[in-house]
């Protein structure tokens, strides 16, 4: 199969990856167009016979990032919150997963970047975790800890009865 | 729990291997706090599922398809419309999947096709032998040779009539839908005893994640199949 039609068979899988990393359903088409244009420029660099969900998952995921960073430096405010990590008998934060009950777009905003990410690949895309780490890049143990703390968040935010 | 949250985590991953997995289901059998933990993560990775799915279920924007294909080619809409369909079922089915979580193990012990099971636009439903026994046998009463046999008995959370049975061939949940049984899980059956009762331990622990409330005592599963597995 062409390279082209590859990736068109991709994109569904990959608009749900880039909406649950952006938030909103235009960030996540921009963040999209800008991953498939990399992904042409760079095709030499894919390797035929290596998956290509993968490089493109670790495309989209790197373009995310440096999105992220540059919107840091520039002072954009960006709902990174640790904060909400520390959960355990705030009671600001008890008000708060109250209010998010059933709001899966607004407990996943307020997971830090590194823990939407893992949560995204391992429990919506479905990866193994040894994939997850080839895709991001880190050791297997950083998924597995990330994805424990992302959890937690989830859980307590979105209820336990969920 | 002699489980630390790590592994339960990582059963319902399907990152355990097969021996430490068994142990999990089994032990979730007679360990409320355990089997609730596991159903915690069930119900988590479920709801993020069921959230993200319809996104992927999409017709992608024409900006991104244009970028990789030359639509003038393509002879009409409707085709092409057609064509992706058919292209996309896989991953639609795998979306269904996943969003019924009912399972870890899906991946591990891929469904194989079984008799008894029909394909229902992308639903697998009982058929045959496997239909008969869920519409009429009762768990309480059934003979020690049935070529299929009924577990529980139960309402989910929806209100739905759901039966954990185990074949030969083929265990899982049948969940009542309209007329039909549509398979919320499935495993492949195991005639070796240990396989069997590792399986019907998986099965217990995914209908006890699924049960709202207690399973149908003796006389309400008769009342229930009585009136035919509707309200």
């Amino acid at each position: 199969m062409r390279f082209e039609e590859q990736l068109v068979e991709l994109l569904p899988r990959l608009r749900r990856f880039a909406r649950g990393l952006a938030g909103s359903a235009g960030d996540a088409d921009d963040l999209c167009q800008a991953a498939i244009e990399r992904a042409l420029k760079s095709r030499d660099q894919w390797q035929n016979g290596t998956r290509l969900d993968s490089w493109m998952y670790r495309i989209t995921r790197n373009l995310w990032i440096d999105e992220r960073r540059a919107a840091g430096r520039r002072g954009v405010h960006t709902p990174i919150d640790d904060a909400i990590t520390q959960i355990a008998g705030d009671g600001a934060a008890e008000v708060e997963a109250g209010a998010l009950r059933g709001d899966v777009d607004g407990a996943m905003a307020r997971l830090p970047d590194e823990q939407r990410e893992v949560v995204m690949l391992v429990l919506v895309e479905g990866y193994a975790y040894r994939e997850a780490a080839a895709i991001l890049e880190v050791p297997i143990g950083t998924v597995t800890s990330r994805l424990a703390r992302g959890r937690e968040t989830l859980m307590h935010l979105l209820g336990e009865a969920a | 729990m002699t489980f630390d949250p790590a592994t339960v985590a990582a059963f319902v991953d399907g990152e355990l291997d097969d021996l430490t997995a068994r142990r999990i289901a089994r032990e979730a059998e007679n360990d409320p706090a355990l089997a609730a933990e596991i159903a915690r993560h069930r119900v988590l990775k479920a709801r993020l599922t069921a959230h993200f799915a319809p996104i992927a279920e999409e017709e992608p924007p024409q900006r991104l398809r244009a970028l990789l294909v030359d639509d003038r080619v393509d002879t009409s809409l409707a085709d092409r419309r057609e064509a992706r369909r058919a292209r996309f079922a896989p991953i639609h089915w795998g979306a269904i999947a996943a969003s019924l979580v009912l399972g870890l193990t899906i991946g591990l012990r891929p469904w194989m096709p079984a008799a008894g099971v029909v394909d229902a636009n992308g639903a697998l439903v009982a058929s045959g032998t496997l239909a008969e026994a869920l519409d009429t046998q009762l768990a309480s009463n059934q003979p020690a040779d049935a070529a299929v046999r009924i577990g529980l008995s139960f309402r989910d959370e929806t209100g739905r009539y759901c039966r954990s049975f185990e074949g030969d061939g083929l265990a899982g949940i049948g969940c009542r839908e309209g007329s039909r049984w549509t398979l919320e899980r499935t495993l492949r059956g195991e005639t070796r005893p240990a396989y069997r009762q590792a399986a019907s331990g998986d099965l217990a622990a995914d209908a006890a994640a699924m049960m709202a409330g207690a399973p149908l005592d003796a006389a309400a599963e008769r009342v229930a199949r009585d009136k035919g597995w509707a309200d």
